[in-house]
């Protein structure tokens, strides 16, 4: 079959876009399902959470399936399933059985470290940043576009929605099926297959440069997706007097201006995303290595160098949140989340502008772990942001006590001019696994 | 590898990726802007009212 890159991205894309789409869904009608079934407060937000759940053991699966059996096969798969059961949960009646449908139609999410792997496996090392930051930077914006068009397409109609996002994800997975190839060359593919095994996997996992990229996702996708469950609590509490003072007296109003600043946030650290791929893939054009410690020599060095930055900056922007907030300045607090937005965007562009080229026999295996763990962070830091006796003061805990030794971390892993993936816990034991071998 | 990436002209898919890229931080910056004009002259947040 005769096809091209870009042919085979834009199928990525738009089957993740679809998988987004379908992923947060249910949020985008909780409201409607709430009214139809009575749900209580509590309810609403268990079936709000329950998106998270498949993330990360999913992830971890999906990534073995897509170097296993390919992408297309494996994006078809989740497509098919998803939009199946999303069929079904259109005439469900019963609540129990619809929440059920909700969580499996939810793993759509997992089908992120699949695309990643497809990509991986088409484009060059010089332009893979830009390549894995328009794959994932605009699939993420489905989250935000169905938020924005479902409610005001569908109304309160939540089963014909159900039922549409059902039937195109069909139609996506059979043109997946039908265009998608798995990679740009049959030894590439070869490569992947071989390696899907538990010793890869393990190898993999045990790596310290692999580990440090997957705390460096937690940093920021895991960060982006905690934000955007907590940041409109976080507004309606910490700034309700400033909301009042700004006319939003009722309910309504306080939820429709707290939404807005939190959506702010999302829309930067999704959008801004393949500019951070751009600028990985511009780093490691001039090769720019400005950071002390961090290897310089290494080929894709500058690319290590800029997810470092990014990291910083993250950190900073969460210590310049809670001064934002202990100041009680709503604008200075939007302002500096505009900003932390695109940071977070900095630090999910840049990850993932990384991972094919230090693990690229192990491009499905490494998304999974690196992509897939790290969402975890979307359920630890609004514990701890919930649990300060100062809302404001969460995010500088976190900056201070998971933030500065990740990134301290980050700089220790990414210190080794030669191979960094040779390094690791139980080297002795484990040793390199045998059928191939992770240099570029 | 470093060096081949230096020299190796980009083939003509990156620069309509690269277009694809700004049009999206224009987006992203569009509809921030807009929706904190909103809702700081207490108008409701895009894309509704109070």
């Amino acid at each position: 079959m005769k096809t091209h890159k870009v042919e085979q991205l834009v199928i990525a894309t738009v089957g993740f876009f679809w998988c987004f789409l379908m992923w947060f869904s249910t949020a985008a009608f909780s409201p409607s399902i709430a009214n139809h079934y009575n749900l209580s407060l509590a309810a609403l937000g268990l079936l709000a959470s329950s998106a998270i759940w498949m993330a990360p053991i999913g992830r971890i699966i999906a990534g073995w399936a897509a170097d296993r059996f390919g992408a297309p096969r494996t994006f078809a798969f989740i497509l098919a399933v998803c939009g199946l059961v999303s069929i079904a949960s259109a005439y469900t009646t019963d609540y129990d059985i619809l929440f059920i449908e909700r969580v499996i139609v939810a793993i759509a999410g997992v089908s992120f470290v699949v695309g990643i792997q497809h990509v991986a496996q088409w484009f060059e090392p010089g332009e893979i940043g830009t390549a894995e930051g328009l794959y994932a930077g605009t699939g993420n914006v489905g989250a935000g576009v169905g938020a924005l068009l479902l409610p005001r397409i569908f109304g309160l109609d939540y089963q014909a929605a159900f039922l549409w996002l059902g039937v195109i994800a069909l139609v996506i997975a059979a043109w997946y099926l039908l265009r998608g190839e798995a990679a740009k060359h049959d030894k590439v593919r070869a490569t992947a297959r071989q390696s899907a095994d538990l010793r890869g996997t393990v190898y993999v996992w045990t790596r310290y440069i692999a580990i440090a990229l997957m705390l460096a996702y937690a940093m920021s996708f895991g960060l982006e997706i905690a934000m955007n469950a907590w940041l409109p609590g976080y507004f309606t509490r910490g700034f309700h007097e400033a909301l009042l003072a700004l006319g939003f007296t009722s309910i309504a109003g306080v939820q429709i201006a707290a939404g807005t600043f939190a959506a702010v946030q999302s829309f930067t650290a999704s959008l801004f995303r393949p500019f951070s791929g751009f600028m990985s893939d511009l780093f490691q054009r001039r090769g720019w290595t400005p950071l002390p410690m961090i290897a310089r020599t290494l080929p894709y060095a500058p690319r290590l160098h800029w997810l470092a930055i990014s990291l910083l900056l993250i950190t900073l922007s969460m210590v310049a949140l809670t001064v934002a907030g202990l100041m009680n300045s709503l604008p200075l607090s939007v302002m500096v989340l505009v900003a932390f937005g695109v940071f977070v965007s900095f630090g999910t562009g840049g990850t993932f502008a990384l991972v094919p080229l230090l693990f690229p026999n192990r491009p499905g295996v490494a998304a999974g772990f690196i992509g897939g763990v790290s969402t975890a962070g979307g359920i630890v830091y609004p514990l701890v942001f919930a649990h300060t006796a100062n809302i404001h003061m969460g995010y500088l805990y976190i900056a201070l006590f998971m933030f500065i030794p990740f990134t301290l971390f980050y700089f220790w892993a990414a210190r080794y001019e030669h191979h960094p993936e040779d390094h690791g816990i139980g080297d002795g034991l484990l040793g390199r696994p045998k059928p191939v071998a992770d240099k570029a | 590898m470093q060096n081949n990436e230096q020299q190796t002209p980009h083939e003509p898919w990156y620069k309509y990726g690269v277009a694809f890229i700004f049009l999206e931080m224009f987006i992203a910056i569009a509809v921030s802007v807009y929706s904190l004009y909103m809702a700081f002259n207490g108008l409701g947040g895009f894309p509704g009212k109070h």
